[in-house]
């Protein structure tokens, strides 16, 4: 997860300088070709429609529990069910809206909760 | 619709620059938010504002019912699915996020006055009001059918007592037994809710070896949701037992009679031994009262934010409101709940606000390991919430596929069990 500084930066500074300070500053290399980087106050906006069916307790009861996963991962999935890679309909229509950002949001959100059950 | 940062729209500034300031942030120290009714969209709404403001708004819940029994898998009880217990949930988790709870019904709104009237006299000020009633039925919608009538030929689409009645009367039945239900008139709660509900009742009478017992569905309707899906089931698992009939077979339902157990249309009379009447419906009292609905008995809504087209200090929740193409359901109501909330928050508190967008999924049992599923998203376009893009099981699809589909609907219900109470 970025720091506050760097989310300030983000925010403040066009998308490609803000990929160059990711970078100046150490943080994760960003896959090449990724554009979009993760707001974790939008994803937490945006997990409110997740939360209907996964728990953010993490605990598993027949939907996949989708906390502190890495944030490579999500963003994969999601993708795949953007593309129908992955079968589901309920995934592939809410993944499908998303845009780039909206799902590293969430990505970044989901990534930074830790079950708690 | 995807929503970038950069259309965030700021609550502070466009709170500043309406023309009515929020009084609250004037008038007292906290601003109020009173919400009456503690369905999916009462309480997840009370829960989201209280969790979200952390103690900036002032939440009070009113619900007269310490426990709330859910409507949605009521028919997985019906059919040995799942205990009564497991559709019953307490408010106590939301009391953590600061709701306050007010186990009384409420009497009446004074829009006026932004009060609401406890049944007990307390008055209750807001600076918003969400109204998520639930229905009503129209017992006169069914000549011969009244309240009382319901003691005998239950509607059980309200949880509880109801819902505990139609249980109690399916597992009294011997084989040969008719069951007769008399489906209700669009629009109403849960529309694939009753031909799920006849498949859990095939369900029971197969297990019991009830082979020569039948269930005839008298429908108003010339079809209904997932049609295909729950024909091709009915033939698949009770072939022979369920026979459903449009008006043009029918011919009308013309009424029934508690007394002799008898329900008559313009084609024939059926004595049956059990008589599920699924009235016609609307929204709940208070709503109506307080002159939220318009002539359909329903309440009209901003799509844009869930706000009563006719009092910009109330939201209406759920299945009273009129929500465009959305079915009238508990995903429907969460999620709505979930814009209401965010709304709220950017009026009282000057949080960050974002362009609504709604979705709804609903699972239907139909036997064991076949569940299948209809669902849909949406945004405001033309003055009403309409569908952006939806999806439905097929016919014919591989078993595995629909077991998994019943392991994600119970999966569903765990998790908005714990988003709405937990």
């Amino acid at each position: 997860m970025p720091s506050l500084l760097v989310k300030r930066c983000l925010v403040a500074t066009s998308l490609l300088a803000s990929l160059a300070m990711v970078a100046a500053l150490g943080m994760t290399a960003r896959a090449a070709g990724e554009a979009a980087k993760g707001d974790r106050a939008l994803g937490e906006y945006l997990s409110s429609e997740c939360v209907t069916c996964h728990q953010l307790s993490g605990q598993f009861k027949g939907i996949p529990p989708i906390v502190g996963w890495p944030e490579a991962s999500f963003i994969e999935i999601m993708k795949e069910y953007q593309h129908k890679r992955r079968a589901n309909p309920v995934m592939q229509m809410i993944a499908g809206k998303l845009s780039e950002e909206e799902i590293a949001s969430l990505a970044v959100y989901f990534g930074s909760l830790k079950p708690s059950h | 619709m995807s929503t970038s940062r950069r259309q965030f729209i700021g609550g502070i500034g466009a709170i500043a620059a309406a023309s009515s300031l929020p009084r609250p942030a004037i008038a007292q120290a906290k601003p109020r938010l009173v919400v009456v009714g503690g369905g999916p969209g009462g309480a997840t709404v009370a829960k989201y504002v209280a969790r979200d403001s952390q103690g900036a708004i002032s939440v009070t819940l009113v619900e007269p019912l310490k426990q709330f029994v859910t409507c949605f898998h009521s028919n997985l009880y019906l059919g040995d699915f799942r205990p009564y217990d497991s559709i019953t949930h307490s408010y106590d988790g939301l009391k953590k996020y600061g709701v306050n709870l007010v186990h009384e019904a409420a009497a009446a709104i004074n829009r006026e006055a932004k009060t609401v009237r406890l049944a007990s006299g307390v008055t209750l000020p807001y600076d918003r009001l969400v109204v998520a009633p639930g229905i009503d039925i129209k017992f006169d919608s069914v000549p011969g059918y009244s309240e009382a009538a319901s003691e005998i030929m239950p509607h059980a689409w309200k949880p509880g007592p109801q819902t505990q009645l139609l249980k109690k009367q399916l597992d009294a039945l011997s084989d040969g037994d008719l069951i007769v239900m008399i489906a209700p008139p669009n629009p109403y709660r849960c529309p694939p809710g009753p031909y799920e509900r006849v498949s859990m009742m095939a369900h029971v009478l197969k297990a019991k070896g009830h082979t020569k017992s039948k269930i005839v569905i008298l429908d108003p309707k010339p079809n209904f949701s997932k049609q295909g899906l729950f024909v091709e089931g009915w033939e698949k698992h009770y072939p022979g037992m369920v026979e459903w009939q449009d008006p043009k077979m029918h011919g009308g339902i013309k009424g029934v009679d508690p007394k002799t157990m008898t329900v008559r249309t313009d084609l024939a009379e059926y004595k049956a031994k059990l008589v599920n009447v699924i009235p016609a419906q609307m929204a709940g009292k208070i709503a109506r009262d307080a002159g939220l609905t318009n002539d359909s008995g329903f309440c009209p809504i901003n799509a844009e934010n869930m706000k009563s087209s006719s009092d910009a200090n109330i939201y209406v929740l759920g299945d009273a409101s009129i929500a465009g193409d959305m079915p009238k359901s508990a995903f429907s109501a969460n999620s709505q709940a979930k814009v209401a909330a965010l709304m709220i928050r950017g009026e009282l508190t000057g949080a960050k606000t974002f362009p609504a967008r709604y979705t709804n999924t609903c699972w239907s049992l139909i036997e064991t390991d076949d569940t299948v599923k209809v669902g849909g998203r949406y945004e405001p376009k033309d003055g009403k919430i309409a569908a952006v893009e939806t999806f439905i099981s097929k016919t014919g699809e591989p078993a595995d596929l629909r077991k998994q589909t019943q392991v994600e609907n119970m999966g569903w219900y765990a998790g908005i069990i714990s988003d709405i109470f937990a």
